[in-house]
């Protein structure tokens, strides 16, 4: 047999071709309806989006139980009959209230769509927010709270928001527990009144599109009277806490949580897509230098891996971690060498190939299928930002070179600018 | 539907065909029929100890993650009770890299000592980051042991202790390797982007070929003896609410009432309509949350029901009112809508599933383990044959307060 299991196959470039346009459709009351041509099954994927986020609420919690109380009864069903139309339906309903927008996404056959534009038109236009359903409703909500209030990665994730964000901007407000009682039907009706009702309305779908679908969503959603368009820009100043270290102690904790980050540009930013690279070199997939070290390595851990996410406001970058209690300060040392080592050594050109690779082929799954491609087209056009973003990323991953990554590594990477937060037994 | 070829190889590797031209990605899945249900049980956690090892190099290859990264590909692996599952998505002009790799390492492993003690403490820290040091996370470990006493689903795939990974040397590992991993106890699936299913069937030929049949160890579970009282069992355990667990004995997978019990499942908890939120969270406020499912093993297995209690509410009225519920499925027949509902949202999970190729050569894997690959296309049918009578009968024969075992997890503040 001569077949030579040590020697590689050929590895063939990973192109990414095309990115399937989506089309733009506007209802009679311009509404934009954005439609994605994918798969090969007989189904549909659309996704409803207000500009209606945590940003826009005056009291907490305010945007979250508007959203989460659009199943919990409308003008002409109840509760348990919406529920039970989305099941009998075979509908899938996912409820989201985000920072920035708020909305559902629903997946169902084709052959349900009617009956289930029907039914989300009624639960995000007439929901009546009955008080029964609001009291339980938050006291569950209050349940699950205090149960993450025990998970020390959620400790350590909610402090570094507030310490990065500043507690009085609304991406670092804290929810405490006295917040859930506070919550009363005239504020989730105003804020539905001024946010949903009077907001400003999106829609993407991705799915089989046939001839009808336009008509059907026009007959559902094209009636009403709607501002649209894309989140509007609010400024409000980031005040990031004076403090750069916090510990949060739980008791008994196995394990420590660690959480290090700052603000940072957003997808808006021409240095982006360098971010994005320079971040999966240092913790952004399972060949990273973080995960290397600090678990392939050194064993401290299951796991670690770093993020880079946007806002519309701001954006913000974070290191996350969970290990052994007793290798909690050598982790930290650790990381901070991995964040200089790449602000002074230029990266190989071998692990360049791996990182480049890697992203490429990334970037094919981002596009691969109907979901996939409704949620990279949303996570650009929320921006205002089109395709153009991910050609130009796809370029970039090609021909960025390490000198520019030493570059990027120092403006946004500086250690002084950086919140670390602990949460574990002392 | 999913088409697709069969072929075996001399060596006893079966191989799954599936061409879907919609994706530039190939999905590559292999199952070894091995589970925490084959491990000694002096030395629980190995089967998925050894699925980390298993990135660790094979016998001509150092580094297993690299070359993949470099070929634009994502992969992972799981293991439970009864199968270890590795699975890769490349782009499609790669694929023979995938081939090289997992072929190699069904061939040897590197078996390198360093290797094996930096994978123990990487368990070891999974252990406690999945299990010890999350609120609950330990509710599988405590509830198994009430519920098998002799079946090795009494363990769960973790392992009962930290202790037994410790203590895990070279000579287990390779014992393990070479009496569970062999092309004759595995199943291959290749599904995605194939323009020629003679292409697959090569490159299957040329690097998985070669490798030799081995002798497997021979399966000899002890059979669980029918169970003949209620248990309970009380915890306390710094957690901020009450916790109700029950779980009772069903049939295997491949049996018949398998697929009624999975859509009574859905009758009790299929989404926010079905009859225990809807009952006891909704109208009645005793629960903040409850859930069930079948717990989805091979060997005769559990349906398990788990619901967290609201503040004030006994452990007492607790299961009173789920008792209820599940009393209800056996006095009264489903009415025909709510079996129509269910079925709906199963034909409709299976649509949705199969978007994605790796869901895909995942299936036809674990169908072809099951027995036969084709039932993956049967499944909407068996399904649509269960009626209210059998699911009548299904609750009546396992729903006994008898097969029934329980766990209060309370928490420590509502104990004064």
């Amino acid at each position: 047999m001569n077949l030579k299991r040590k020697v590689q196959p050929e590895i063939r470039p990973v192109v990414l071709k095309s990115i399937p346009d989506t089309e733009l459709f506007r209802l009679k009351n311009g509404v934009p309806l954005y439609l994605i041509e994918a798969g090969s099954e007989e189904l549909m994927r659309a996704e409803f989006i207000f500009n209606a986020g945590q940003i826009k609420e005056n009291f907490p919690l305010v945007a979250s139980t508007t959203n989460a109380m659009l199943l919990e009864g409308s003008l002409n069903y109840t509760a348990k009959e919406i529920n039970n139309a989305f099941d009998f339906y075979g509908a899938f309903i996912h409820q989201f209230a985000q920072k920035d927008s708020s909305g559902i996404t629903v997946f169902c056959l084709n052959k349900h769509l009617e009956k289930i534009l029907e039914l989300c038109c009624e639960i995000l236009f007439r929901p009546i927010f009955p008080e029964d359903e609001l009291n339980n409703l938050q006291k569950k909500r209050l349940q699950s709270y205090l149960m993450n209030k025990q998970k020390v990665q959620n400790l350590a994730s909610d402090k570094l928001f507030e310490s990065v964000f500043g507690y009085s901007h609304p991406y670092g407000k804290q929810v405490l527990a006295a917040d859930f009682k506070n919550v009363t039907t005239d504020k989730l009706v105003n804020f539905h009144t001024a946010h949903y009702t009077n907001g400003e309305l999106s829609i993407i779908v991705s799915g089989r599109i046939h001839n009808e679908t336009k008509a059907m969503f026009e007959h559902y959603f094209g009636e009403h009277d709607f501002k649209s368009g894309i989140p509007d820009k609010i400024d409000i100043p980031i005040n990031g806490s004076k403090n750069k270290k916090e510990f949060i102690e739980k008791k008994d904790a196995l394990q420590a949580a660690i959480r290090i980050g700052s603000a940072t540009i957003n997808k808006r930013h021409h240095d982006y897509p360098g971010l994005l690279i320079l971040d999966t070199i240092l913790g952004g997939y399972f060949g990273s230098r973080l995960m290397k070290n600090i678990r392939e390595e050194k064993g401290y851990t299951y796991g670690i891996n770093s993020s880079v996410m946007s806002l519309n406001q701001s954006g913000y970058k974070v290191i996350a971690t969970e290990v052994g209690k007793k290798h909690a300060g050598e982790t930290l040392d650790e990381i901070y060498k991995e964040i200089r080592l790449l602000q002074t050594r230029p990266v190989e050109l071998r692990e360049m190939d791996v990182v480049r690779s890697y992203m490429a082929g990334e970037m094919l799954r981002m596009f691969d299928g109907p979901f996939a491609l409704a949620e990279s087209f949303r996570a650009v056009w929320e921006f205002g930002l089109d395709n153009k973003y991910y050609y130009n990323l796809a370029d970039k991953i090609k021909t960025i070179q390490p000198d520019e990554i030493i570059g990027l590594a120092k403006t946004y990477y500086n250690i002084d600018d950086l919140y670390e937060i602990i949460a574990g037994s002392a | 539907m999913i088409d697709f070829k069969k072929y075996n190889l001399d060596n006893g590797l079966r191989i799954l065909i599936h061409e879907d031209c919609s994706t530039p990605l190939v999905a590559m899945n292999i199952i070894y029929d091995v589970g925490s249900r084959d491990e000694d049980p002096e030395m629980t956690g190995m089967a998925h100890l050894f699925e980390h090892l298993m990135f660790g190099g094979s016998q001509n290859i150092p580094d297993f993650d690299t070359p993949l990264q470099m070929a634009g590909a994502d992969n992972n692996a799981f293991t439970n009770n009864d199968i270890t599952n590795y699975y890769l998505t490349i782009p499609a002009n790669n694929l023979q890299i995938g081939f090289w790799l997992e072929s190699d390492r069904m061939l040897g492993l590197s078996f390198s000592e360093e290797v094996l003690e930096i994978q123990k403490k990487i368990v070891i820290e999974e252990y406690k980051q999945r299990y010890l040091n999350q609120p609950y996370g330990d509710i599988m470990l405590l509830l198994r042991p009430l519920v098998y006493k002799v079946h090795p689903y009494l363990w769960a795939a973790i392992g009962k202790d930290i202790s037994h990974i410790e203590k895990v040397t070279m000579t287990d590992v390779k014992d393990f390797f070479f009496s569970h991993y062999a092309p004759n106890n595995a199943i291959l699936s290749v599904a995605g982007n194939i323009k020629n299913h003679e292409d697959v069937i090569s490159l299957a030929k040329k690097w998985f070929g070669p490798i030799s049949r081995r002798e497997i160890a021979v399966r000899k579970l002890a059979m669980e003896p029918v169970q003949k009282e209620e248990r309970i069992t009380e915890v306390e355990k710094d957690v901020p609410s009450d916790v109700l667990v029950k779980a009772w004995h069903i049939c295997r997978r491949t049996e018949k009432d398998f697929y009624t019990m999975d859509l009574l499942t859905d009758i009790l908890a299929g989404g926010e309509s079905g009859r225990l939120y809807s009952s006891l969270v909704r109208d009645k406020k005793l629960f903040s949350d409850i859930n069930a499912y079948l717990a989805g093993e091979l060997d005769p297995g559990l349906l398990i029901i788990n619901g967290k209690l609201m503040d004030g509410i006994s452990f007492q009225a607790a299961e009173e009112a789920v008792k209820e519920v599940i009393e209800d499925l056996k006095k009264i027949a489903v009415p025909d809508p709510e079996i129509e509902k269910v079925k709906n949202k199963f034909e409709s999970s299976m649509v949705f599933s199969n978007t994605n190729v790796l869901n895909k050569a995942m299936n036809l894997c674990f169908y072809e383990l099951l027995g036969d690959a084709n039932e993956v296309n049967q499944e909407v049918e068996l399904y649509n044959r269960v009626n209210p009578e059998m699911v009548m009968i299904a609750a009546k024969k396992y729903l006994q307060p008898d097969n029934c075992s329980s766990l209060h997890y309370k928490s420590k503040k509502s104990v004064k």
